[in-house]
């Protein structure tokens, strides 16, 4: 495995190009996200700034963190948000009108004098100290390392975590999920016994696919059932009624022996 | 790699009984028939809270013991901050039993067809009950945890149901979603706030225990401008619970817009929980940092106090109005914080127990006032209910007695101990500031009793519904204790002081 | 002797594997062009410019996502577990299961609420 950060505390070479390069459109991504008006492009910027900050977790020696950014943040947090951009519909528009006189304005000054105040705190909290304690940490390695804290020290509250997971599942469920009245539709077993104990078994194993083999498989040409008429069911009934279908029986070969002919049993 | 943890299960069992009541009762979901799943969960939910005393009470002489790993502190805060929330908890749940409260089918858009059809099959939403369990067991957890990760797993154990509960009103449904929404975005918002704290804090002293924090805030050696930003954003965290001015916004919207039962049992025992949390992690952790966080709690105490009393006063709706009147008391509960001496911490003790019931009490009042579309909280249509339901409003009236603090009631024995504790570590201001904010509070609780009893009667179809066997039990005993704890206070203070030391 | 060269030729094999492909496709198939093969996705909807209801989704969406969250946050904690399954024992494994058992509670209630079924 190749080793970005070589030394603790020292940004070396090849750290320093991924950091140089990767920063400026992190941070370039997360102006973005607060600029673009479309919802959705929000959330592909927001999307990119969660992947560099995972490069960035797994430069700095925190493998797991950098694993669970990805697949916790960059997948599922991702995919909820987009998911809730899209209830509320991907063309809402947002709404700039200002509902509290000066709250815009407000709302920048305090946000730059926090972070004004929070960056010149840091500032003089971390420059000109040498950080320590990294490799303390990850002796055993990052993982294992976490993994005996989590099972050992931390055991209780990871425990106890379960029972969050649990509320969420509950408050998923109690919000979204409506319960329709038995038997308001067929169930899976229902449908299937409809399907294998009905009068014919002819499109028990679903209907045909469309397209003559080997030589149109469009969705507008109708198969060729064994005895060469197409099959009527195997397009799509939006194309029949635009009439949009092809005559199938011109990709039929015309010179192919008649089964009847070769039949060795009569 | 390391020896086998050891949990001490006997010292946890409050918790992990009403944990395991919690899964019990969402098996019950899964498997019971839906008929009897509203009368099943009730039973289990108050038999589970009652078990969980019970084995409080088993244990409630060890009062210096660590459990799970270090990670829980089993001390005699601990135990009466856990026997406060889970008395009201159980007073709670019987009024959150009277399902007519809640919606019917959450997930049905308010005023669809789908909704009508649903309280037409006479559906329940009963999760209710395990959620409120879920709460509870972050509740118990939240005060007694003894190290950051553990007390931010509680908070967010003890905020998840209640977020997704204020959402589930029966009436007035877009009015509860709103507030579940604004107390979900806010809160996640600090529980943000929270955990960078926690980083800070971490970063300060390498340790993210109570002990190992304090251990490197008397050596005085590591860097000072962690602590600070950490301590800030840790306060943060905790202040937007209580609902504490600048903090405090979400409250009254909240409180208003969520079941009536739920605001009551989430003002009295979140309160509980946060500021058990908040006066271990400031006297265990941070009192020898004091000079830090005492000047500026100060200023929060007051505002609060002050703003809390004020605004009230122009409130017209009575889910509102106590509201403003639960901010007013997070200041008064702030006294006793900024007190930083063992007065102080059991009059903080005494004042959440008299304070809990009475808002248990007051809320169950609210939710049996009630016309043909649902509980009226108008204060303007409460006129002249004193002469139709005498008993009902002299209750009431009484729980406003509590709450402003007047002689005979729990609520002037709670003021009394702890401006005491106030005046006792020197900061005479803050205690004249209390008393004033209290006079202010008294005309808004005099006046809805005035309302009460002496307005004309403007003929309004509102009604005092017959109360549910169970509600009436908790609506009378929370009355009961209150005037018990206003009379009679000494053998509940003098086990308050025995017990109110915190261990490191 | 410098470690990028490897990826650098990955990323060259990569890069060339993708072009060829898209290229040798485009030169060899066969073109044969009507109405229904050039409509979108060649499936017989039309796509309308302007979705239904302002491109919403149904919530249903919103419950699978949820769901899914719940049981990758499940996982996550599952590899530090596997990583040290050796160091950690009879008790890690105890309270894996315990932990995974709790919150199997929660898949039982959303399968029969019917919270997987699609309609």
């Amino acid at each position: 495995m190749i080793r970005l950060s070589l030394e603790i505390g020292q940004t070396q070479k090849p750290e320093a190009i991924l950091f140089y390069i990767l920063a400026p459109l992190s941070v370039l991504a997360a102006l973005g996200m607060l600029i673009v008006r479309k919802a959705v492009h929000s959330a592909l910027l927001l999307a990119w700034v969660m992947i560099t900050l995972a490069i960035f977790y797994i430069a700095l020696d925190a493998a797991f963190l950098g694993i669970v950014q990805i697949v916790v943040y960059t997948g599922a947090v991702m995919m909820l948000f987009l998911f809730i951009l899209m209830l509320v519909g991907v063309d809402a528009p947002d709404s700039l009108t200002e509902n509290i006189k000066g709250h815009r304005a407000t709302a920048i000054v305090a946000a730059l004098g926090f972070g004004g105040l929070l960056i010149s705190l840091i500032g003089r909290a971390t420059l000109n100290h040498v950080s320590v304690g990294l490799a303390m940490a990850n002796e055993p390695g990052n993982v294992q390392g976490l993994a005996s804290l989590i099972f050992t020290q931390y055991v209780f509250p990871f425990e106890v975590i379960s029972a969050l997971l649990i509320t969420a599942a509950l408050g998923a469920m109690v919000l979204a999920h409506s319960q329709k009245s038995a038997g308001a539709r067929l169930s899976q077993r229902a449908l299937s016994s409809v399907r294998f104990r009905g009068d014919s078994l002819a499109n028990a194993a679903g209907l045909p696919s469309s397209g003559v083999f080997a030589r149109h498989n469009a969705v507008d040409v109708p198969a060729l059932l064994p005895d060469g008429t197409p099959a009527k069911n195997s397009i799509s009934g939006v194309l029949t009624a635009r009439g949009d279908v092809q005559d199938s029986t011109q990709y039929a070969l015309g010179s192919l022996p008649k089964v009847d002919d070769e039949s060795g049993d009569k | 790699m390391s020896d086998t943890p050891v949990l001490q299960y006997s010292f946890l069992a409050p918790i992990l009984i009403v944990l395991g009541g919690a899964v019990i009762g969402v098996l019950l979901e899964a498997f019971a028939a839906a008929k009897r799943r509203a009368v099943l969960q009730l039973t289990l939910t108050l038999g589970t809270l009652f078990i969980a005393f019970l084995s409080l009470l088993r244990i409630r002489n060890l009062t210096s013991a660590k459990a799970a790993m270090g990670s829980v502190m089993i001390d005699g805060p601990t135990i009466l901050m856990q026997g406060t929330i889970l008395l009201i908890a159980f007073f709670a749940v019987m009024i959150i039993g009277d399902v007519d409260n809640f919606t019917a089918q959450a997930s049905a858009v308010p005023g669809s067809d789908e909704e009508k059809s649903a309280l037409q099959a006479g559906r329940q939403q009963t999760e209710i009950f395990p959620l409120t369990l879920f709460a509870v067991a972050g509740m118990l957890l939240f005060p007694a945890a003894n190290d950051l990760v553990t007390l931010f797993v509680a908070l967010e154990v003890l905020s998840l149901p209640l977020y997704l509960m204020a959402g589930l009103s029966r009436h007035r449904r877009l009015f509860s979603q709103e507030a579940a929404l604004k107390y979900f975005l806010l809160g996640a918002y600090a529980s943000a706030f929270f955990l960078f704290g926690a980083a800070f804090l971490y970063g300060f002293s390498y340790s993210v225990t109570l002990s190992g924090i304090h251990a490197a805030v008397i050596g005085g050696t590591a860097n000072n401008i962690f602590l600070l930003i950490g301590l800030t954003f840790i306060s943060l965290g905790l202040l937007f619970k209580v609902g504490a001015v600048p903090f405090h916004a979400w409250t009254p919207d909240v409180y208003q817009g969520a079941p009536t039962p739920i605001t009551g049992f989430m003002a009295a025992a979140t309160k509980v929980a946060a500021f058990g949390a908040m006066l271990r992690i400031y006297y265990v952790t941070f009192a020898e940092a004091n000079w830090n966080w005492r000047p500026i709690l100060t200023v929060i105490a007051i505002a609060t106090m002050l703003v809390g009393s004020i605004v009230a006063i122009t409130q017209r709706d009575i889910k509102r109005m106590l509201a403003y009147s639960s901010i007013a008391h997070a200041g008064f509960l702030f006294t006793g914080v900024i007190a930083l001496n063992k007065a102080g911490l059991a009059a903080t003790l005494f004042y959440l127990l008299a304070y809990g019931f009475a808002t248990i009490g007051a809320f169950g009042v609210i939710t049996l006032v009630r016309d043909s579309s649902g509980e009226i909280t108008d204060l303007n249509r409460w006129a002249g209910l004193g002469r139709r339901s005498p008993k009902i409003a002299a209750l009431f009236s009484f729980f406003l007695f509590a709450f402003a603090g007047i002689p005979l009631t729990s609520g002037f024995i709670g003021k009394f101990a702890i401006f005491t504790a106030a005046y006792e570590s020197g900061n005479i201001g803050v205690v004249v500031v209390g008393v004033l904010s209290s006079a202010i509070a008294a005309f808004f609780y005099i006046r809805v009793i005035v309302m009460m009893y002496f307005a004309d009667d403007n003929g309004d179809s509102l009604t005092v519904v017959i109360p549910s066997p169970l509600t009436s039990i908790a609506i009378w005993v929370s009355g009961g204790v209150t005037l018990v704890l206003g009379v009679y206070p000494t053998p509940v203070l003098n086990a308050i002081n025995t017990l109110a030391t915190f261990i490191r | 002797m410098n470690p990028y060269i490897p990826i650098l030729v990955i990323g060259a094999f990569g890069f060339g594997f993708g072009v060829f492909s898209i290229v040798a496709a485009a030169l060899t198939g066969p073109k044969r062009y009507n109405r229904a093969k050039a409509a979108a996705y060649e499936c017989g909807i039309e796509p309308s410019p302007q979705a239904q209801g302002g491109g919403r989704f149904p919530v249903k969406y919103f419950l699978t996502a949820m769901l899914f969250i719940i049981f990758d946050i499940e996982i996550v904690f599952l590899y530090p577990w596997a990583v040290s399954f050796d160091q950690l024992g009879l008790f890690g494994l105890v309270e894996m299961v315990l932990f995974i058992g709790t919150v199997f509670v929660a898949y039982a209630y959303v399968w029969r609420r019917g919270g997987l079924e699609w309609d």
